[in-house]
């Protein structure tokens, strides 16, 4: 035994260790300005201060159309034109909110990893929650004046106001995706779109994270009186009622989907291997511009269009934020500003680069910028910018989208009242 | 501990310590001390994640299915080992699916085994299927087919290897002993050879449970999403929207933790007594 007590000794001590090195953390040391203090300077310090350093950018990597946006069309502009190197690095929003606690509790008040995120909705609340965000700064970068801020879908995220703590990135719609070939007639509201499942049962189902909940929060808006009804704050009342109309309806539907309903594609990536492999009918993606960049990559059948019901479809803007341990908010601050630029803007709308919408008031730039938008070709895919624009609807509280999952998990997926 | 023991209790201090330190962290997080959304002592994770009918169906499939893809492993591995020890190029087969990564392994069989995969077309074109989506469902599907196919194959070469390893150390030699003094071929096989091999390779087949038992990339692409597997479970909840229930992450990897605590312990005591007449 004499072993076995010199391990737990030691094991102790290493505890021990671990706490002593996570205690001496607390000493302050030469922190960088804050994304705060730069704002209130003027940007030629930003720029002079941001020259020769390296920005660490932590971003979801999954898309391989957006990442050669970031790594082949950013990073050389951004180091030629204000000397800052561009390291874009994994990391998607919820595990955020986990790396960046992990490092406030290893390390309180040193510089952290990582000097600007991507991020929306439900992470933006919880940094903001857990006051992991740096600012506010955003509204300070030059390019900031021509922001669309008259838009409900970038002026809101998730209804929280970015109080300049987080500067808009893009916009894009929720789309159902189908091929005209195999659907010449497809649904296009609700009521259609459940006469149709039920007319081809085992044809349609959604996945089990963010854009299967989107749709599934969509469904609700529509079947409980529209967006209006969820808007103003989470409230459980408004909330039951509109679950309740959601769960009768997926009740209704639950036998006629893949599967039966018992069980579910785990993300959208097997959404459109099943659509693709023609075991499913529709897929579905948060952009709908989604489905031009993988027709071009081949993971969709060049067929493929997208599709919004009239009773709308959710849109909401993506952001890009500068956490409060961030070791280079000035190298941040100028790659955000760059990000906002009309170039960037209109390269990264393009549908063979991204089709990812722009967050400026296209109107309000200066020639030749508007017409060099509307130039932008329109891909025969796509859908028009007016009908995405009155199908429009915005993202309400994200805890209206937590609880739906957590409800939808317990009482769908898991079949367990 | 005695004086020539401090370097090799070092060394495994060292090994163990993101252990000693991520249990020690996942402990205070699990009771709301640390972590994200913590906000003091609570037991609510605790009873949330006890009292979870989806837990304990959760633990339970993961642990059927990896304890019958360790099974046909292991059956397997011995068989082909027994078999291929004598054959060089057996050897070199037996051990090549290692080389292949866990992620491209489940993604083979979802192409292979998927409704609309290569045997769903192949079982379509011979006639077998009237389309091939009457193919029957192997991947997502509640008993974890495909999976427990996928975790077999990957832990296949690794359990050969060991076995090949422990074959070809003496084996043969203390067989024909035993062969000379009288034995049976059965009789040689079940005291010399089976023993031995059993022996040998038991730790290896408790690692590769318990590797499968955490195993995350390999559910994440063919398991179903119900019952749930603990490993996307305890994935789920450490990105749970509710930053309050953030916690209940770090009690599920408590308790796989606690789960392969016990499987060592089991065996280092079975060890202790079954070694304790017997020393090769």
């Amino acid at each position: 035994m004499t072993s076995h007590t010199g391990f737990f000794q030691a094991a102790a001590l290493a505890v021990g260790l671990g706490l002593l090195v996570g205690g001496c953390g607390a000493s302050p040391s030469g922190a960088p300005p804050s994304a705060q203090a730069l704002a209130g300077g003027p940007w030629d310090a930003v720029l002079t201060q941001a020259r020769g350093t390296t920005v660490t950018w932590r971003m979801w990597r999954g898309d391989s159309a957006i990442n050669a946006y970031v790594d082949t069309w950013v990073a050389p502009r951004v180091r030629e034109q204000y000397g800052i190197e561009v390291q874009a690095v994994d990391g998607q929003g919820p595990e955020l909110v986990n790396t960046f606690v992990t490092e406030r509790d290893a390390q309180p008040g040193r510089a952290g990893t990582t000097s600007l995120v991507w991020i929306n909705g439900e992470t933006f609340a919880q940094l903001q929650q857990e006051r992991l965000l740096g600012g506010p700064w955003a509204n300070r970068l030059p390019n900031a004046t021509f922001v669309d801020q008259a838009s409900p879908i970038v002026n809101r995220d998730f209804e929280r106001d970015p109080a300049g703590y987080e500067s808009p990135w893009g916009m894009v719609q929720f789309a159902l995706i189908y091929d005209p070939e195999r659907t010449p007639t497809p649904p296009t509201s609700i009521a259609a779109l459940t006469d149709w499942i039920r007319a081809h049962p085992g044809r349609f189902t959604h996945d089990q994270q963010f854009t299967g909940m989107t749709f599934l929060k969509s469904v609700m808006y529509g079947l409980a009186g529209g967006v209006q009804a969820f808007q103003g704050g989470f409230d459980e009342d408004r909330y039951r009622h509109g679950r309740d109309k959601l769960f009768a309806w997926l009740a209704l539907i639950r036998p006629s989907l893949w599967r039966e309903g018992r069980t579910y594609p785990p993300d959208v990536a097997a959404m459109h291997r099943l659509f693709a492999n023609r075991e499913i009918d529709f897929t579905m993606s948060n952009n709908q511009n989604e489905v031009v960049t993988k027709v071009r990559q081949g993971i969709l059948p060049p067929r493929a269009r997208a599709l919004l019901l009239d009773e709308g479809t959710i849109a909401n803007a993506h952001y890009l934020g500068i956490p409060v341990n961030a070791p280079n908010p000035a190298g941040a601050m100028v790659l955000a500003n760059f990000l906002l630029s009309p170039e960037a803007q209109l390269e990264k709308q393009r549908g063979d680069v991204w089709g990812d919408g722009t967050v400026l008031d296209v109107a309000r730039l200066p020639a030749p910028w508007p017409s060099q938008f509307t130039a932008v070709v329109q891909d025969s895919a796509a859908v028009p910018r007016e009908a995405l624009a009155a199908h429009a609807r915005p993202e309400v509280d994200p805890r209206y989208h937590a609880r739906l999952l957590e409800d939808w998990r317990r009482l769908t997926r898991s079949g367990i009242p | 501990m005695t004086r020539r023991h401090v370097p090799a209790i070092a060394a495994a201090l060292l090994l163990s310590l993101p252990i000693v330190v991520g249990g020690a962290y996942s402990a205070l997080a699990a009771v709301g001390v640390v972590g994200v959304g913590a906000a003091g002592f609570t037991t609510q994770h605790l009873s949330a994640v006890l009292t979870s009918a989806n837990t304990w169906r959760g633990i339970v499939w993961t642990l059927g299915t990896a304890g019958v893809a360790t099974i046909a492993a292991s059956g397997a591995a011995f068989f082909v080992a027994l078999r291929v020890r004598q054959s060089r190029t057996g050897r070199v087969l037996a051990v090549l699916p290692m080389a292949v990564p866990n992620v491209a392994a489940a993604l083979a069989a979802l192409l292979m085994l998927g409704q609309s995969g290569w045997l769903s077309r192949l079982t379509h074109k011979l006639g077998l299927t009237p389309t091939p989506a009457d193919f029957p469902a192997l991947v997502y599907d509640p008993a974890g087919v495909s999976l427990v196919m996928a975790f077999a194959w990957k832990e296949f070469p690794y359990l050969a290897l060991t076995a090949l390893a422990v074959l070809l150390t003496d084996t043969r030699e203390l067989e024909e002993v035993a062969r000379t003094l009288g034995a049976t071929r059965r009789q040689a096989f079940w005291r010399v050879t089976w023993p031995r091999l059993w022996r040998g390779t038991s730790p290896a087949v408790l690692a590769a449970f318990a590797f499968l038992v955490g195993q995350y990339e390999m559910p994440a692409l063919l398991a179903p999403s119900d019952p749930t597997a603990l490993s996307l479970l305890t994935y789920e909840r450490s990105i749970d929207p509710d930053l309050a229930r953030r916690g209940e992450a770090y009690v599920l990897a408590l308790l796989a933790l606690a789960f392969c605590g016990l499987l060592v312990a089991a065996h280092a005591a079975w060890r202790d007594r079954a070694g304790a007449g017997v020393d090769w």
